[in-house]
């Protein structure tokens, strides 16, 4: 997280607002269940917004503290499945070269 | 997949060593998110068929406006494989019901003109096969000695491209809802692997059994599943912010 001085939400509100108004859509619950089999939470996007509003107006240290803990779970909920594949360093060497030879025979 | 590795010595395909010819033979190219449709549905569609012309422009059209497309354009440049449509794409005619594939070997998609039906097809192929090229530019894929890692890249196309929406299943007559979209990735990733690969419908079904809990839930570059151009754009949105995101957590 980078100093207090220069840190700022990771998101601006206006995203945390826009992710909650779409998380309780209608279309999203259909979109979850047919996903998921259950309803949707939304209700942490609505906690962020109200801390990312809350920094913006107060510099609130709690509001920061909240929205990095909020962020780095969904960091963590992502990256919890181990991946079936290594990643590269570098990408394939051949991307960039022409279409070999003997396929365009 | 679309088609990794569609018959260009990709294992045990029946057009290995042949090359680029005129008809794509059925199983040279990866299976495509359309299957053959039933019957009343292939008769409305056989005849829209497209000829290259129409699949250039197409494919330009997507290329530049649909936001799927756009943000793996973008992930794959930032990950060292900048697309060149002339280079990374080509338009030909397949047989079979083909919709397209991707070349691991060549690091080229292959759309098939006469089977892509209109915009939407278009859209939904590309992103399809770009996914594979995504995962070919960011990770070792052993696209034809590994069935693991064949099966998870086709359980993230399925899942990422919009292959498995409710409309979708519903125009295949697969009619369900709690839970559905995870029935279809599975089964059409399954039928991805058989049909490039001789092996049993068992070994497919184990390997994308093995790997489903984890690449059903891997959604780079998307960072969730998009279900329609929405959650896309907000996708777009979020990785184009992604310098801030992780210097402020």
């Amino acid at each position: 997280m980078a100093d207090s001085g220069s840190w700022r939400p990771p998101r601006p509100c206006e995203t945390y607002h826009a992710e909650w108004k779409l998380c309780r859509s209608a279309r999203h619950f259909l979109h979850h269940y047919y996903v998921h089999g259950e309803r949707p939470a939304c209700e942490q996007w609505l906690r962020d917004l109200a801390s990312c509003r809350d920094w913006e107006e107060r510099r609130s240290a709690e509001a920061q503290r909240s929205l990095c803990e909020s962020e780095r779970a969904r960091v963590q909920a992502a990256r919890k499945h181990t991946l079936v594949w290594a990643l590269r360093q570098s990408p394939p060497a051949d991307w960039h070269l022409p279409v070999p030879q003997e396929k365009d025979k | 997949m679309e088609g990794a590795g569609h018959g260009r010595g990709a294992g045990p395909s029946p057009m290995a060593g042949e090359q680029r010819q005129p008809q794509r033979q059925p199983g040279s190219c990866q299976v495509c998110p359309e299957q053959p449709a039933d019957g009343p549905q292939q008769g409305l569609f056989s005849s829209l068929q497209t000829g290259n012309q129409s699949c250039q422009l197409m494919l330009l059209k997507t290329l530049e406006t649909n936001p799927y497309v756009k943000l793996l354009l973008d992930a794959m440049k930032h990950s060292g494989c900048a697309i060149n449509k002339e280079r990374h794409f080509s338009c030909e005619d397949c047989n079979g019901n083909v919709s397209g594939g991707f070349d691991a070997s060549s690091s080229q998609i292959v759309l098939c003109q006469n089977n892509i039906r209109n915009q939407a097809h278009m859209n939904r192929v590309v992103t399809h096969e770009l996914i594979h090229a995504f995962d070919h530019c960011r990770a070792h894929v052993n696209w034809f000695t590994s069935v693991r890692h064949l099966a998870c890249s086709e359980v993230r196309a399925a899942n990422l491209s919009g292959d498995c929406s409710l409309v979708n299943e519903i125009f295949r007559l697969h009619f369900g809802l709690k839970r559905h979209h995870q029935t279809c990735v599975r089964d059409r990733a399954i039928l991805s692997i058989l049909a490039v690969r001789n092996i049993s419908r068992e070994m497919a079904e184990k390997a994308v059994d093995e790997v489903f809990e984890s690449c059903f839930n891997d959604h780079e570059p998307f960072g969730r599943i998009p279900h329609s151009q929405t959650y896309a754009r907000y996708a777009h949105r979020d990785f184009q912010n992604r310098d801030r995101y992780y210097s402020n957590i």
